[in-house]
């Protein structure tokens, strides 16, 4: 196997090699010599870092993964501080927990080249909102660099380290899931290898530059930043990634920025319109262009603006229109053009411009029918947890504790981690709005519609007080999460909850790994990014150095232990915290910690109840009235021969 | 096929954990060896294991989006039949191929008995329907017979190539597979591909 590690530091200008978006952003970073680099994983932006990770004991640098955005943020803007080159990575929801040291780095800026690479996640994928980072951009004016595909990624990310020194600021570079996902041949270019020495300087080209309070202060400091950006306008219309492509008295134009532009080529060419459009690509979203955009608009009579997220780009082209040429006709996301929501896509787009320049696309209708005939047979296949997943154990007893002492109307608020599935619901069933004006008490048919509230990482653990604080009476209040976002955002929360003296049960299902994301390490891992060993943090240690006095240690895969620990938590006076731990089975599996069991499902003894079917496995199926087990799937855990009620399910031997 | 080959759009589809996203790598990797541009674009869920996973690999001279357009893929790949009608339904084109393996992997939805599991018949007349054509192999045993399981997306590489449907050579195919895959199954992933490539011979 020809080493990942090995091609992405290999310095081989020239090479093509097929790398994914991400790994194209890190490869940048390597190339422009990046010396710190820190990120928290969030998909899609999670290979960011581990690919660096890969690569920094290979070339002297500094890859980890922080415990959260924030830390992460300020771990690669100090470095930067310091004159190196820095990266933090994060996906959309990341950089909401950045934003307050992001709005005062500004105030005076960074030193050495500075990158926030985000993940945005239209169509939210695997994200909890359809945020567009680039407004971030707007807000800390800063610039934004937007790729239309991995190797663009790669240059742009190699040439922001250059324009953050340039103007001292930090630069965003903006990604989505179908660059951040998407693989692409890469030609790859020259590393610079990381050898500059940190210096520092409290008063750099500044006063009390890294002091935001320091004379003379915010405000003028906030003058300071205004007058960067300007400074690049005239750089912007050069930028290879800023392009017009004008030939003739073409009366449509289209303006498309970052990902958008590569699925207007692809309709330029379904539509057969090469060279009878005016094309106006964008890779820097701000400052945009501004030349180039006139030249178009006083060009063409009417111009469709393509873009994935927010009308970031088409906003300003409105503002700009009214100075350049007020009869340009807009169309985009805010006429309806395009779809204000979800992702885009070639069909999209080829549909808009078809309809814009008059155009039939062929239909086969009679097809359409068969399709949507077709479309019938096709089972949902609704997200589940993995086949011996600890998590199923941990939810099957919160399940039965709640059935014993969680009262009529319990509230579970979730997190986010592989256990947020735990509200994904079942997609073949059919969930009716209600209207009652008491609380309902939905049922549980299987561990995928435990969880009431799911918002953000940490957010769980501080509704749950809030729902006690308001006096909810109807049931018990229960918080869970997993390791790695207890490190992240609970424990603000948990030192809340007792000093507040809020009441409830927070669950911390801990697998000690972030599992959900590709299974990097985090502080109960006992192991850094680049695989070092490092010191084991209990969850139980610093919820009793939070003062929590109810705190109780449980296997998940021992069912009846874990539902006692829960019922007994349920009943304290306490807030009280239930660890369930047991490390991830895919990674147990990895690591050869695990091995699985001969599963009996014996049919004469099974009466077909589907209890164990509600357990939620994966590796367990019914057929013809009876349950089983999948031999392929099933790693024989043996976890649900607690479940059956007619000791039907056995290990062998 | 090589002569005047511009563009080739193929859909690899199964469900997470199966290997369609590495399947779709190395037949990317190997177009680039052969000189093509590729692009591989990859849908799949939150889910670790067990969600529907879709890559959709486009080779060829022009390409840009990293997305096939509805009704454009030439071929779906399948390693899980369901999971092949899916994205059948939505991508395939008018006399395109549905590849796939006959084993089912249930969804949680059709065990706690909310959905209904299509037979491979049923699957087989939507797509011929459709004017596809439909070709199905036993993958499953034959990555069993050929040592592992986990190989599944192999046998399906070997089959794709064995029906004379990609642009790229079966020894750079093959090298790509051996320096793709984890060098203790290098033997088993070999076997493999040679056990797809034949079992479509004689479909």
């Amino acid at each position: 196997m020809t080493k990942f590690a090995d091609i992405i530091i290999e310095d081989a200008p020239g090479k093509r090699v097929l790398l994914m978006g991400n790994e194209a952003i890190a490869r940048g970073a390597i190339e422009a010599g990046v010396q710190v680099a820190a990120s928290y994983p969030g998909t899609p932006a999670s290979e960011i870092l581990e690919t660096l990770a890969l690569a920094a004991p290979k070339l002297g640098f500094h890859a980890e993964w922080s415990v959260n955005e924030k830390v992460a943020f300020e771990v690669a803007a100090g470095a930067a501080l310091t004159g190196v080159r820095a990266l933090t990575s994060m996906k959309n929801a990341g950089l909401n927990w950045v934003m307050d040291m992001f709005m005062t780095l500004v105030y005076g800026g960074v030193r050495g080249g500075f990158v926030i690479a985000v993940g945005d996640d239209p169509d939210a994928h695997y994200s909890s909102n359809e945020q567009d980072t680039r407004f971030a951009a707007f807000y800390g004016e800063i610039p934004c660099l937007e790729p239309a595909d991995p190797q663009e990624a790669k240059e742009m990310t190699r040439y922001a380290f250059e324009l953050s020194e340039r103007l001292e600021l930090p630069v965003l570079l903006r990604s989505v899931t179908r660059i951040c996902h998407a693989s692409g041949d890469v030609e790859l270019g020259k590393i610079e290898k990381p050898e500059r020495t940190p210096v520092f300087d409290r008063h750099w080209k500044m006063p009390w530059r890294g002091n935001v309070y320091g004379p003379p202060g915010p405000v003028e400091k906030h003058g300071w930043l205004h007058g960067q950006m300007p400074q690049i306008k005239k750089l912007v219309e050069t930028l290879p990634w800023n392009k017009l492509e004008l030939r003739g008295k073409p009366t449509f134009g289209i303006i498309a920025s970052g990902l958008g532009a590569s699925y207007a080529r692809e309709a330029i060419k379904a539509l057969g319109l090469e060279n009878k459009v005016a094309f106006l690509k964008i890779g820097t979203p701000t400052p945009l262009p501004e030349k180039l955009v006139e030249r178009m608009l006083k060009t063409v009579k009417s111009v469709l603006v393509v873009e994935e997220g927010e009308p970031v780009v088409e906003l300003q082209i409105r503002g700009l229109a009214k100075d350049m040429n007020p009869e340009v006709k807009l169309l985009g996301k805010l006429t309806g053009a395009l779809p204000s929501v979800g992702e885009i896509n070639t069909d999209v787009v080829t549909h808009a411009l078809a309809k814009l320049v008059k155009r039939k696309l062929p239909q086969d209708q009679p097809r359409e029918l068969i399709k949507a005939e077709a479309q019938r047979l096709i089972a949902p296949r609704s997200s589940t947890l993995c086949a011996g997943c600890p998590h199923l154990g941990s939810y099957w007893a919160l399940k039965q504790a709640l059935r014993k002492a969680g009262g009529d109307v319990p509230i579970v608020n979730g997190d986010i981690g592989c256990y947020e599935q735990g509200g994904y619901g079942m997609v073949g069933k059919e969930y009716k709005p209600g209207s009652a004006n008491e609380s309902v008490r939905h049922p549980i048919e299987s561990p995928y519609e435990t969880l009431d509230t799911n918002y953000i990482m940490g957010g769980g653990v501080g509704l749950m007080q809030g729902q006690f604080q308001a006096g909810y009476k109807d049931g018990a209040i229960v918080g869970v999460a997993g390791d790695s976002t207890f490190f992240h955002a609970c424990i603000p929360a948990v030192l809340n909850a007792v000093y507040n003296k809020a009441k409830g049960v927070f669950l911390v299902m801990d697998n000690s790994w972030t599992a959900m994301t590709g299974h990097q390490p985090n502080p109960a891992t006992g192991k850094t990014a680049t695989g070092e060993e490092t010191k084991v943090l209990l969850v139980e240690d610093i919820a009793r150095a939070c003062g929590v006095e109810h705190v109780k240690i449980v296997d998940p895969f021992d069912l009846k232990s874990t539902t006692e620990a829960i019922e007994e938590a349920l009943k304290s006076d306490k807030f009280a915290i239930v660890v369930a731990r047991h490390v991830c089975t895919l990674q147990a599996q990895r690591m050869k910690q695990f091995v699985g069991k001969r599963m009996i499902f014996d049919r004469d003894k099974c009466t077909g109840c589907k209890i164990c079917v509600t357990f939620g496995c994966p590796g367990i199926i019914f057929k013809e009235g009876k349950a089983g087990f999948d031999p392929i799937l099933c790693n024989g855990c043996g976890v649900c021969v607690q479940v059956c009620p007619t000791g039907a399910i056995r290990v062998e031997g | 096929m090589k002569g005047k080959f511009s563009e080739l759009n193929l859909i690899i589809g199964g469900v997470g954990g199966q290997g369609s996203i590495r399947a779709s790598h190395i037949v990317a990797i190997a177009a680039i060896q052969d000189g093509m541009r590729a692009r591989v674009g990859e849908t799949f869920g939150a889910a670790m294991r067990g969600g529907a996973v879709a890559s959709h690999v486009r080779i060829g001279k022009e390409i840009f989006a990293p997305l096939i357009a509805k009704d454009r893929a030439e071929i779906v790949l399948a390693l899980e039949p369901l999971e092949g009608l899916r994205n059948a339904v939505k991508f395939l084109s008018k006399g395109g191929l549905l590849l796939t393996n006959t084993r089912a992997w249930m969804p949680v939805d059709v065990n706690i008995g909310r959905a209904e599991y299509p037979s491979l018949d049923a699957i087989k007349n939507a797509v011929e329907k459709l004017g596809g054509k439909f070709v199905a192999i036993d993958a499953t045993s034959l990555a069993q017979q050929a040592g592992n399981v986990r190989t599944i997306n192999v046998v399906m590489l070997g089959a794709l190539v064995g029906a004379g449907k990609l642009p790229i050579s079966v020894e750079t195919l093959k090298q790509i597979v051996k320096e793709n895959v984890p060098p203790k199954t290098i033997d088993a992933n070999l076997r493999a591909f040679e056990l797809g490539f034949n079992a479509i011979q004689q479909s």
